[in-house]
């Protein structure tokens, strides 16, 4: 028998509160915590309503953490005091990390566990690769699963005489060039964003982040994209930043690039499709907008790019009942209902074949505000993932987006070139792996 | 110094304990816990630690970034001293003359110290914004010449400021607590001898203010490491290129968002040693000094 | 101050009033930037004048960001080490100056150098034993075999666990475990005259008797003092309930202030309220402006006697 200080003072205090204790009692409550806030936040909030209201044997509690990195820092904190939530939605950023310190129940052994059917297949592989072991199985539920795009303005390219959008990087600068001319501010709102700028341009051109196929074949892994093409992308931002072909639009600075878009002061932007409703709304038909795959240089045979945003990861340490809920919440979301629901209120796009095959069936994808979606779903499956476009496995990656943001910054203020920004980058970025190793030492990536 | 004691030795050891108990728990344990993290590697979820002896602060101490945070630390702690000793002893000066509204002047200076930091952060961010700020009147004529979104020295300019505005109460509460605590007598005499207000401003005030200012340079500068967190975190997250990473940002971020648990404990026994010297220098050869009655 | 020269009154008001400009202008302009609408507070150039929306971003910014809670929670915790620290402090002090024992300056020092470090610099210590408080008497059980021995003859297991997370006692009891009070009362009870405690000896009072009935009420003037300072920093309080709140019912006005506008760690893109946020910023401020505008003279007494 076990005797709690603490807990047998709050048993007490139960006891004699027990009147207290109302109807829901008798639902089975579990938490889970989410990362994403403002409008996305909101819909992640009404899934969990939706879920409560659909059966009457759970209750999920949803906590919005505002923002991903809080979410991962919280959970953390509340995990060394027991106190963690069943399920968290953690992002693709801090996936190594969860999967080394193996406190998750993985979600493919879960559903099995309960019996629960799951199509495993279904899921596009592009997405599920990010998530799976080596040998193939989910650590973590898709949720919500995002590739970046290039948001453009129909009429600003029009009015320089571009009819397409750039498939290019080559048009992409005649275009800035083009839009300038016609006598606009902005052609181009830019933010750094590694996950755009570094990871994703990687993923497209098929050219590695790091070694050992990106993190997934050991700890040892080293990072690489000073080296490659990468550079001479960085630099042309360099130079375009310098003769004013774009502009720097970064939330620190109160209108961020999707909102210059949206407002109609530049003509482009790169962001998730996720925004896509957001911007929509925002825009509200005020001018014509769409998204294209973002380019590639000339030359390159383009591969798939991969998912952003966050899955859901099942923590260890809950009660039986607990997990029993949340099987039942995800097995919720892979409701064709809830996938609808779920893409329509935001530009989140579906994670499963027969999802996003039932919608294309509908024509749900013909027509705004949805039109346009269907090609982030293009990028992500224009070619099958392969070793290098399988995702990324490398621990303290948050740090390391972090080195490579202020580096790149460093450089476009001029402080440094950007060859020696990148190397900078990537040296720390090497320690930060190394120390990750041997933090995890004698242990193996899963 | 004879003093009257009572007997009881035991209700003493039942006074104290409290107190004793309390900072055990909560201020010697936790630094024995941030040493062994500093001397291992810990893992964020805390299935196990490596140990690695002083290879953390090895690390650190070599670390450039490290002591960029410790240069941009140390310019935030003297810029802000400057600044806010400086004005608030100008306007100590000029106070102590308790001309009419002296009550109102008094109040009206004193306020700033209630303004907890994230709302300064936040109301200077504003102010400074490039695009929605009244620094946007400045952009506006000479493009591009404020930037503190991208420019590290302007954001650390901006967040000196916001810093600086948060300390000149303090110092002006001292400062007029230093001027009032001079005896009159002092100053009539030196006047009936002919000398005017900067004279005396000069030759008296200032050199019987020293021990104040002394005290306040060493108060500001400790405080510079605390209150800088709420201001930073607010204003520019540590950026841009790390221009404003504070040495208690700079573990605020590693530890906690970078999941470093380990470097930032290395680093916070680096800054608590430097905070405990500068507080036992403060000690020894400042106090000594100060004789208020 | 001796003369009273027209060109010198006019020059030391005109500073004074300067410097008071300086400090009031910021939160005039915050003012008027929660007295227009967004795309007003967002026009380049910006306003300067207030408009007319106040009331309606400041009742915005208080749903928003949910104040009533968390102002409830902020008063807890300001009224929490309010109370800590002057019981704390007057406890230890007594024991310090009253008594004649061995232990005396010992404990002296080792209270004296919590003052050194507030907890923005212990930060990482402290998250560091947050899941578990209790852990030293944990380990101090398991260490010397006691928790060994109660299993052994009574089959329970010994788990002594407190953690601060989302609670008041987490939010509190760090910021009690400085001496701040603690000197200033030594300084005060210093200053007691021996004879009254010799009075107080000679009429067979004890010494709990003495500090109930004779320093306490004595102490008055210090208490308001040290109160008002510490209902200020307990109010303001940021970095540490940003670490150990994780649970939103549980959140401090300062943080909650911080997330009307995000910055460059969070996720989810909204347009920066700078509205609300400007208004939020006048609500957060309120409470400890009146305090010590209303104690002033506590306050700034409390504050030079601190730091003795």
């Amino acid at each position: 028998m076990k005797l709690s200080l603490v807990s047998t003072s709050v048993l007490a205090l139960l006891a004699l509160s027990g009147a207290a204790v109302s109807q829901t009692a008798d639902k089975i409550k579990f938490d889970y915590w989410y990362g994403l806030s403002g409008q996305l936040g909101d819909v992640v909030a009404a899934t969990c309503d939706r879920f409560n209201e659909s059966q009457s044997t759970y209750e999920i509690t949803c906590v919005g953490q505002d923002g991903y990195a809080n979410a991962v820092q919280n959970t953390i904190a509340a995990f060394r005091a027991g106190q963690h939530p069943t399920v968290v939605q953690a992002y693709d950023a801090g996936t190594a990390d969860l999967m080394m310190s193996g406190e998750f129940y993985p979600v493919s052994k879960m559903m099995a566990d309960f019996n629960i059917d799951i199509d495993w297949d279904n899921f596009f592989p592009g997405i599920s690769n990010y998530y799976a072991s080596s040998t193939g199985e989910l650590f973590s539920m898709p949720f919500n699963s995002s590739t970046p795009m290039m948001y453009y303005n129909i009429a600003d390219l029009e009015a320089a005489g571009i009819s397409t959008p750039p498939a290019t990087w080559e048009d992409f600068e005649a275009a800035l060039v083009a839009i300038k001319a016609t006598g606009k501010e902005c052609a181009f709102g830019y933010e750094p964003s590694t996950w755009i700028d570094m990871e994703q341009f990687s993923m497209a051109h098929g050219i590695p982040i790091a070694t050992n196929n990106n993190g997934y074949d050991g700890l040892d892994s080293e990072y690489v994209y000073n080296t490659t093409l990468h550079v001479k992308h960085m630099e042309n931002i360099k130079r375009w930043y310098d003769d004013k072909l774009l502009e720097i639009r970064s939330t620190q600075g109160g209108l961020n690039a999707r909102d210059s878009f949206a407002q109609n002061e530049c003509s482009l932007y790169f962001g998730s499709i996720a925004r896509h409703a957001a911007v929509g709304l925002l825009v509200d038909g005020k001018f014509e907008w769409d998204v294209a795959m973002i380019p590639v240089y000339e030359g390159t045979a383009r591969q798939n790019t991969v998912v952003g945003g966050a899955s859901l990861w099942v923590l260890s340490g809950k009660s039986e009942d607990e997990y029993r809920g949340a099987a039942e919440y995800l097995k919720f979301l892979m409701t064709e209902e809830s996938e609808r629901y779920w893409v329509s209120n935001t530009g989140y796009i579906p994670v499963t074949k027969t999802g996003f095959a039932a919608l294309n069936a509908e024509n749900f994808y013909a027509n705004p505000p949805y039109k346009g979606r269907e090609l982030a779903l293009k990028s992500l499956t224009y070619t099958d993932p392969g070793p290098l476009t399988r995702g990324i496995r490398l621990g303290g990656f948050i740090q390391a987006r972090s080195e490579w943001t202020n580096e790149v910054q460093a450089a476009l203020q001029g402080d440094k070139t950007m060859q020696e920004a990148l190397d900078t980058a990537v040296m720390r970025s090497n320690d930060v792996l190394n120390k990750f190793a041997r933090t995890y030492r004698g242990k193996q990536l899963p | 110094m004879r003093r009257a004691y009572f007997k009881n030795n035991w209700v003493a050891a039942l006074v104290v304990a409290p107190q004793l108990l309390i900072i055990f728990i909560f201020f010697y344990w936790p630094t024995s816990q941030a040493l062994y993290w500093a001397f291992t590697l810990e893992q964020p979820f805390g299935g196990g630690s490596e140990w690695v002896g002083f290879e953390n602060f090895q690390y650190l101490l070599s670390d450039g970034r490290y002591w960029d945070s410790v240069r941009i630390s140390t310019i935030y702690a003297l810029a802000t001293t400057a600044l806010a000793m400086g004005m608030a002893l100008t306007l100590a000066l000029f106070a102590d003359r308790q001309l009419r509204g002296y009550k109102g002047f008094r109040v009206g200076l004193i306020w700033p110290y209630a303004v907890a930091a994230p709302a300064i952060g936040l109301a200077f961010r504003f102010i400074f914004n490039p695009s929605a700020g009244v620094a946007s009147y400045l952009n506006q004529a000479f493009p591009d010449i404020w930037n503190p979104v991208m420019n590290g020295d302007h954001a650390l300019t901006m967040v000196i400021i916001a810093g600086a505005w948060k300390q000149v109460s303090y110092s002006f509460i001292f400062f007029l607590a230093g001027l009032q605590s001079i005896p009159r007598s002092l100053v009539e005499a030196s006047a009936m001898d002919g000398a005017r207000v900067m004279r005396r401003m000069w030759d008296i005030q200032l050199p019987l203010l020293t021990p104040t200012v002394f005290f306040l340079i060493i108060i500001n500068i400790t405080d510079s490491f605390t209150d800088s967190f709420g201001i930073v975190d607010t204003m520019t997250s540590g950026g841009p290129a790390r221009g404003t990473n504070l040495m208690v940002y700079k573990i605020y971020e590693d530890g906690f968002r970078g999941l470093d648990y380990s470097g930032a404990a290395a680093q916070s026994i680096i800054l608590m040693v430097l905070v405990v010297a500068l507080t036992l220098f403060q000690f020894k050869y400042v106090e000594r000094r100060v004789h208020y009655s | 101050m001796i003369e009273r020269t027209p060109v010198l009154n006019i020059v030391t008001h005109a500073i004074l009033f300067f410097g008071l400009a300086i400090l009031v202008i910021p939160i005039y302009l915050v003012v008027v930037a929660a007295s227009h609408t967004l795309p007003d507070v967002m026009a380049i150039p910006a306003k300067l004048l207030p408009g007319d929306q106040l009331v309606v971003n400041l009742q915005a910014a208080w749903t928003e960001a949910e104040f009533a809670t968390k102002f409830s929670n902020t008063l807890i915790l300001a009224t929490g080490v309010v109370v800590g620290k002057i019981v704390l402090a007057a406890l230890t002090a007594f024991g310090i100056v009253f008594f004649n024992h061995r232990l005396r300056m010992p404990i002296f020092w080792m209270v004296f150098i919590t003052l050194m470090l507030p907890l923005e610099v212990r930060i990482v210590p402290t998250y560091a034993v947050a899941a578990n408080a209790l852990s030293p008497f944990q380990a101090i059980l398991d260490w010397t075999g006691i928790s060994w021995l109660v299993q052994r003859t009574t089959g329970i297991e010994v788990a002594l666990n407190w953690n601060l997370l989302n609670s008041y006692t987490g939010l509190i009891m760090p910021l009690v475990a400085t001496a701040t009070g603690t000197f200033l009362y030594r300084q005060f009870f210093l200053t007691i005259p021996d004879e009254l405690v010799e009075a107080a000896k000679m009429d067979g009072a004890g010494p709990l008797r003495f500090l109930r009935d004779i320093l306490i009420p004595l102490s008055a003037t210090n208490m308001a003092a040290l109160a008002t300072i510490m209902f200020v920093v307990g109010w303001n309080q940021y970095l540490w309930p940003l670490l150990i709140i994780t649970d939103p019912a549980y959140g401090v006005a300062a943080v909650e202030l911080s997330r009307l506008v995000p910055n460059m760690n969070t996720t989810g893109g909204d347009v920066p309220n700078w509205h609300w946020a400007m208004a939020g910023t006048l609500i957060v401020m309120l409470p400890p402006v009146v305090i010590v505008i209303a104690m002033q003279r506590w306050f700034v007494r409390g504050l030079i006697n601190t730091e003795k």
